[in-house]
């Protein structure tokens, strides 16, 4: 029997017809881009005249810098400090919220109103609470602590990333509420209140009983924070201590140049940033499967 | 149901001001005329001046066509609409598949379908960017929707496949069982059970869209301004004046609308769905 006419057949055409549209729009965008870049980065660059394929001195001189390095450095110091509060801060959120109290309907709109809203409403925010002639500078000459703006610790604009992180930490922690919360409703209180009836106390149950299972939700809301935090451009270009930048302001600096070299070093910056998120991806998956299965659920 | 600590309860409330407190200052700021340091309301209030000034002053300005708020936000709903029909025609099908047929790779299609939450938006915005350019997109419209796709088809996935999930096949053989032909089974039983899912992922893949900056800022060149480029422009030099805090206030409004109807409608439980599990 010819394979078409087969209804098995027929039925996997019909299901990879429904399924093309989708996976053509993010193979072209997705694999274009990344092909495009990956083959710029090595020296294959017609439009600049440019093509000494394959080339790596890009990647050459780009790793070879100490810069670089210092670079990468603060980029996953910001994201991870700012992951590493969100969760904390999230979690301990949802954890309350599933809890009854007064005023809880008012409570569940107020705390997403972040995730609504644009990162650069959050870095205005941060301007102006944080800055130094901010409402915190203003608050400490309140209270006495400072009679100039002068005297007030910086805390934006520096290699610290405070501003940073501030604002990840704003925008990050409702949406780490939000999807812990959804896998607390999943799961129900069944196995926390029989732990209670067994004897268990609240510190007990957090650990032993609810922190196992609404893991899988925690490490997937971590992922995507720090995987955003690593590649975001707008908080860090505002907000940075400058020179040495993150990683995407490094990218989008490289790229604006005039020098077209610059242009193709921007790309190698670029696939960093890329084999960084895909090596931390690789890693963080790596390692959830394995405490799964020490845990013994696969 | 437990009740709240008091630990949780102090807690709540810090959270709260955390989330909220900023915004009574920006909303103080952008009445400001004159608010010199360190007091802690302004001097001036920018009404106050307003018939004195030759200049149109804060929101004044920001109401008034020079600021481009009124271009920005026209030109953010009319991508964020756009990008909405166009994931929900290509998600529509696949999210079927993916809830009720069993295949080969169908969980290395999800992880695929989950990727661009997780590829950093400066790696695929630059690269896009140079492509985009010699295929003449940069700068237009098209190349702006086109990108906007990237992040909002995983969020849109998701949802959908759970409507799809939640509608069996078992209803739309009744149907047909009981004579309706594929037409009325669709319009009478397929449509109106998916609609609830299918405003849920439109509303949630128009917030995303709307707060969409790198991928515009990039690809639309400085010639296609929405909010949140806007805002960006306003504030890039790491100061905050009365113009740029009613903008900021602006730029929040759209947020607080979706806020109000999506309790309705989104399914917290989509967050729920994780990641490479």
């Amino acid at each position: 029997m010819p394979p078409t006419t087969s209804p098995d057949a027929r039925a996997r055409l019909w299901r990879a017809a429904q399924l093309a549209p989708v996976l053509s729009v993010l193979v072209l965008l997705f694999g274009g881009a990344l092909v495009l870049a990956l083959a710029q980065s090595l020296g294959f660059a017609p439009w600049f005249g440019v093509n000494t394929f394959p080339d790596p001195s890009y990647f050459g001189s780009l790793w070879g810098s100490a810069d670089f390095w210092v670079s990468l450095g603060l980029t996953l110091a910001y994201a991870l400090a700012a992951t590493g509060l969100a969760l904390i801060l999230g979690t301990a959120l949802a954890l309350a919220l599933v809890r009854a109290f007064r005023g809880q309907r008012l409570y569940k709109y107020i705390y997403k109103l972040p995730l609504m809203i644009p990162y650069t409403v959050g870095i205005a925010l941060a301007v102006l609470m944080l800055g130094n002639g901010g409402m915190v500078s203003r608050l400490a000459a309140f209270v006495g602590l400072i009679d100039s703006p002068g005297e007030f610790p910086r805390i934006l604009n520096t290699h610290y990333g405070w501003g940073i992180i501030a604002v990840y930490v704003w925008k990050q922690t409702p949406f780490v509420a939000l999807s812990v919360y959804a896998v607390l409703l999943g799961i129900g209180r069944d196995t926390s209140e029989a732990a209670a009836i067994l004897g268990a106390n609240r510190r007990q149950i957090f650990w032993r009983v609810t922190l196992p299972q609404i893991l899988p939700g925690i490490v997937s809301a971590a992922l995507i924070c720090f995987a955003f935090n690593v590649g975001a451009f707008e908080a860090p270009f505002i907000l940075g201590g400058g020179y040495p930048d993150t990683l995407p302001v490094v990218a989008w600096r490289y790229f604006n140049d005039a020098d077209y070299t610059l242009q193709i070093q921007g790309m190698a910056v670029v696939v960093s940033i890329a084999l960084v998120a895909g090596l931390i991806l690789f890693a963080w998956l790596a390692l959830y499967r394995w405490q799964e299965r020490r845990m013994g659920r696969r | 149901m437990g009740r709240l600590s008091p630990f949780q309860k102090i807690y709540l409330f810090l959270i709260a001001g955390f989330i909220l407190g900023p915004f009574l200052p920006l909303i103080i700021q952008s009445f400001a005329f004159r608010w010199a340091w360190p007091d802690l309301l302004p001097g001036t209030w920018w009404l106050e001046q307003r018939e004195k000034s030759p200049i149109p002053l804060a929101w004044d300005y920001v109401l008034s066509p020079y600021s481009r708020i009124w271009e920005a936000t026209l030109n953010t709903v009319l991508i964020g609409g756009i990008v909405t029909a166009i994931c929900l025609a290509i998600c529509l099908p696949a999210a079927k598949v993916l809830a009720r047929d069993r295949f080969r790779g169908k969980s290395l299609l999800e992880f695929g379908l989950s990727l661009p939450l997780i590829v950093p938006e400066t790696a695929i915005g630059i690269a896009l960017l140079m492509m985009f350019i010699r295929l003449g997109l940069a700068g237009t419209y098209t190349g702006i929707i086109i990108a906007h796709l990237i992040p909002t088809i995983p969020y849109m996935i998701r949802m959908l496949t759970s409507v799809w999930q939640g509608l069996g096949r078992e209803f739309e053989e009744q149907a047909m069982i009981l004579g309706a032909s594929r037409w009325q089974v669709l319009r009478l039983v397929t449509l109106p059970m998916l609609m609830p899912g299918v405003v849920a992922g439109a509303l949630f893949s128009f917030l995303v869209s709307t707060n969409i900056f790198l991928l515009t800022f990039l690809l639309g060149q400085g010639k296609i301004v929405t909010l949140p480029t806007l805002l960006f422009s306003k504030i890039s030099g790491g100061q905050i004046d009365a113009t740029g805090a009613g903008i900021a206030l602006i730029v929040t409004v759209p947020g607080i609308a979706m806020l109000l109807i999506s309790e309705r409608f989104l399914r917290e439980e989509a967050f729920g769905q994780g990641f490479g599990n």
